[in-house]
């Protein structure tokens, strides 16, 4: 195998690796404030990708298509919000601790209700916006203009996301939120309302992540199913609530995929993530970054 | 001091959490037969040690003997098997069982027959005047209940010897107070079973507790009666805060 | 136990009704009503693990499908008669889980979640690529334990089968081992302050719930003929969940009546395929938000404003989950 096509592999590893980590961050920074695991992150990436179509097609023009991405952002940021007010904070006994079991159930049926009602209304349909760019090439190496387009959409939004945690005054409210949720409430943080945010938030990375897919992978009711396995392999394989290992395991499971896609086989691309992920765990089993956590 | 007496010893007992060092050498001696109190300040570690104690948590450095025996590390139902029981600052009962059942746990896990426990359970219940609620669903059962449901579900235990408590009287009703007074004096007269109480309350502990120790920033700063450890100006600095 | 009470006087009636029913029924309801057994069978176990021990599994499904996959395989390439390879299968699915509980003793209620969603998925795609020793996507054709394509012994199988299911988790939830998993659902902590040993009865709960999800997939695989790794897809494990929300989550009646009832209701609303899930999972969303108890809760209310009974009894309706210092 040359140097060449291996380092094509490479990139697009890289690249898909990226796109994954944005799906891992909304979970894991929900998870992060809330202690809770939203399992129909998978289906906000759907609700955007379609809202990004819609756009597309019906108002803007595919010219305009970044500002697409942002208009899914928000609309998937309120649906987020009111689906965390109306469904998820009610569970929440006191203000402080989550009913694990009742929210696991709760957004797994709110995933599969999701997924059939776009299947209902949208019907068993691809749908593929137009391309945000054109093929272009990175020094030698052929690559598709939407994979880079998203690539850089995915990596800005990164690093907003992360300028925004770490030094806007309402990111650090919610550093204080993720390290003690009773404490912090004597600062005058309204820990429910950092809740409905931070879940706003969360989806809204992973609406944002659809609407910049969305040439790449099309738009259908299932679209959000992929994402959700990759983005929860890398939430097990870097250990939950490790920011850092998040982008790590991202970038190794994108190569993991498309490695595996190349030497092996194109046709088990969803296996090599975890094969990856068996790896890990019987070295570490908390993850690559995660601690045992020890509730006796 | 015979050996024989010492049912408890802490045996220069640290605890690292992380960077925060809650207990820092702390050593004293428990006799057999005594109602001891353990007082001091917040944050002085009082939870942490009990939890050592019981096996929720194992000591960074030193040792905690039962009847001489190492007991730190060892598994909170193996401890309690051993004859150890305690309470919680945070009344820990059942919620989604009978108050009835509650009290059968600690019978049963120690192989006790239906009828043995079930009478058991009934005069206890009956002595803490909680026997018309016995199989009421515990979640209905106020907050000073859920903690006299607690202490007397440990006096289920057979061959109970150690009984260690968290705060049995923060923020109970006086009534209930009462029985918990009375039922610790009963235990400890007519069972011999050894008491360590965390508490606040001083009143309550200088009529209870012949000896206590006083716990400050994770060391043991003073031990004796009560009326000779009020005195100590270490102690008073700590409670004013120094 | 009072062999007059009311509640075995029912089931009793409801067995021998099930018995008679396929003299009445075609041989097409027989298949419908094997197959809700047999998720009938995945919801109670289930809820074994998950509802009363509160040890949230999501790879519950998965452990049905390796049961299946492991007796087929026997069979098929080693030649290994049903009464080995079926009992083999069960084991396996016992040992695996079992280990898995032991490796998580220690973590919390969403990790466990997380791992077991992991290892369904790892479990799925295993099969799925080892392709020229399972078939793969395509699947796995199993031998029929009866030799037939008849309906009829296969309902009967899988009917006794659950009634075995539903006998065994009576006597452990009535027994002390009972206790012990409801109070480590409850508070672990204070279960182990008072002698429970957390660790043998969670393992417990791993290994019979499980085992009872390899029995049922093993002959499963045999009663239909073909098998495939969709068994471990995780439609199939929320379809588990959605059958004991609906019925009932921590009662014993509630997981059957929620498979068996859901199942008949899809089955006749076939046609719309898209709109009787929706309703399915709108419902659970909707119990979970307000109700929480299932069928088995309002038939409870119901009878409780019937009788205008005031002792309250417990309930799964309205739990209190005050998780304490310590616990996640």
């Amino acid at each position: 195998m040359d140097l060449h096509l291996f380092s094509q592999f490479l990139i697009s590893g890289l690249i898909m690796g990226v796109l994954y980590c944005l799906m891992s961050m909304g979970i894991n920074f929900i998870y992060g404030i809330m202690k809770v695991i939203n399992w129909s992150m998978g289906e906000f990436f759907m609700i955007g990708a379609f809202i990004q179509y819609l756009l597309l097609e019906s108002f803007i023009g595919s010219e305009y298509w970044y500002i697409g991405v942002i208009i899914s952002a928000c609309a998937v940021f309120v649906l987020g919000a009111l689906v965390q007010v109306i469904l998820i904070k009610p569970m929440f006994v006191g203000i402080i601790e989550a009913k694990m079991e009742y929210v696991t159930i709760i957004t797994i049926a709110l995933a599969i209700f999701l997924r059939n009602l776009a299947l209902l209304i949208g019907g068993p349909y691809i749908y593929t916006p137009p391309d945000y760019a054109k093929p272009t090439q990175l020094l030698t190496l052929p690559l598709s203009g939407n994979r880079l387009v998203a690539f850089i959409g995915a990596l800005v939004l990164l690093g907003l996301f992360y300028f925004f945690i770490k030094k806007s005054w309402t990111g650090k409210a919610f550093q204080g939120v993720a390290q003690n949720r009773a404490g912090v409430q004597t600062s005058g943080v309204n820990v429910l309302r950092y809740d409905m945010l931070a879940f706003g938030l969360g989806t809204a990375l992973a609406g944002a992540g659809g609407a910049l897919m969305a040439p790449i992978f099309s738009v259908h009711p299932l679209c959000g199913l992929a994402p959700t396995i990759r983005g929860f392999e890398i939430i097990v394989i870097a250990g939950l609530g490790s920011i850092p290992g998040i982008l790590v395991a991202g970038l190794l499971l994108g190569f993991a995929e498309s490695l595996g896609s190349a030497f092996i086989s194109p046709s088990f691309v969803d296996i090599y993530g975890f094969i990856l992920l068996v790896i890990v765990l019987s070295i570490k089993p908390y993850g690559m970054f995660g601690k045992a956590e020890r509730t006796v | 001091m015979n050996n024989k007496n010492k049912i408890l010893e802490m045996d220069n007992v640290v605890k690292i959490f992380g960077g925060l060092k809650a207990n820092n050498g702390v050593s004293f001696e428990v006799e057999k037969g005594e109602i001891r109190g353990l007082i001091g300040p917040n944050g002085s570690g009082k939870t942490t040690l009990i939890n050592q104690i019981t096996g929720i948590y194992d000591a960074t450095e030193g040792h905690i003997r039962y009847k001489g025996k190492k007991i730190n590390g060892l598994q909170p139902d193996v401890i309690a098997a051993m004859g150890i029981m305690r309470t919680f600052q945070v009344a820990r009962v059942f919620l989604n069982m009978t108050v009835l059942e509650n009290m059968l746990i600690p019978a049963f896990t120690q192989g006790q027959s239906n009828n043995e426990a079930n009478t058991r359970a009934e005069e206890l219940l009956d002595f803490a005047l909680l026997s018309r609620l016995k199989n009421k669903p515990t979640k209905s059962l106020s907050g000073g209940q859920f903690m006299l449901l607690q202490i007397v579900r440990g006096f289920m235990r057979k061959g109970l010897e150690l009984y260690v408590m968290d705060e049995p009287f923060a923020g109970v009703h006086q009534s209930i107070k009462g029985i918990i007074i009375k039922s610790i004096k009963m235990m400890n007269q007519d069972k011999n079973v050894t008491f360590l109480i965390v508490s606040h309350e001083m009143a309550t502990i200088s009529s209870l507790c012949s000896k206590v120790t006083v716990l400050d920033k994770g060391a043991r700063i003073a031990e004796g009666s009560m009326k000779e450890v009020a005195n100590i100006p270490e102690v008073i600095d700590a409670y004013l805060g120094g | 136990m009072n062999l007059f009470h009311t509640k075995y006087l029912v089931f009793l009636i409801l067995v021998l009704f099930a018995a008679f029913l396929p003299m009445y029924i075609g041989e097409y309801w027989q298949y419908v009503l094997t197959i809700a057994f047999f998720y009938a069978i995945l919801a109670a176990s289930w809820n074994l693990l998950s509802g009363y021990t509160g040890l949230f599994s999501l790879a519950h499904h998965a452990f049905g499908m390796i049961g299946a996959y492991t007796s087929t395989l026997l069979m098929a390439k080693a030649g290994i008669p049903f009464w080995m390879s079926i009992p083999a299968g069960i084991l396996l699915t016992m040992l695996i889980s079992s280990l898995m509980g032991i490796m998580c003793l220690r973590v919390s209620g969403l990790y466990l979640a997380l791992i077991t969603w992991a290892f369904a998925e790892v479990a799925r795609n295993y099969f799925r690529l080892h392709y020229t020793f399972t078939g793969g996507d395509r699947g796995l054709e199993s031998s029929l334990l009866f030799g037939t394509i008849q309906p009829t012994p296969y309902y009967y199988l899988f009917l006794g089968l659950l009634i075995a299911t539903i006998i065994l988790i009576v006597l452990i939830m009535r027994s002390r081992i009972g206790y012990y998993l409801k109070a480590i659902r409850d508070d672990s902590i204070a279960a182990r302050s008072m002698g429970v040993n957390i660790v043998r009865y969670k393992i417990f709960a791993f290994a019979v719930s499980s085992g009872l999800a390899g029995m049922a997939g093993a002959f499963y695989g045999h009663s239909i003929g073909l098998i495939s790794p969709i068994m471990g897809d995780f439609n199939e494990m929320a379809m588990i969940i959605i059958f004991v929300v609906i019925g009932g989550i921590r009662t014993m009646p509630g997981p059957i009546i929620g498979a068996i009832a859901v199942r008949i209701l899809m089955e006749l609303l076939r046609a719309q395929s898209e709109v009787r899930i929706l309703i399915l999972s709108l419902l659970v969303i909707i119990i979970m938000r307000f109700f929480n108890g299932g069928l088995m809760e309002l038939y409870r209310q119901i009878k409780q404003w019937i009788n205008k009974d005031k002792n309250g009894g417990t309930s799964a309706y309205h739990e209190i989950e005050t998780p304490k210092q310590g616990e996640s």
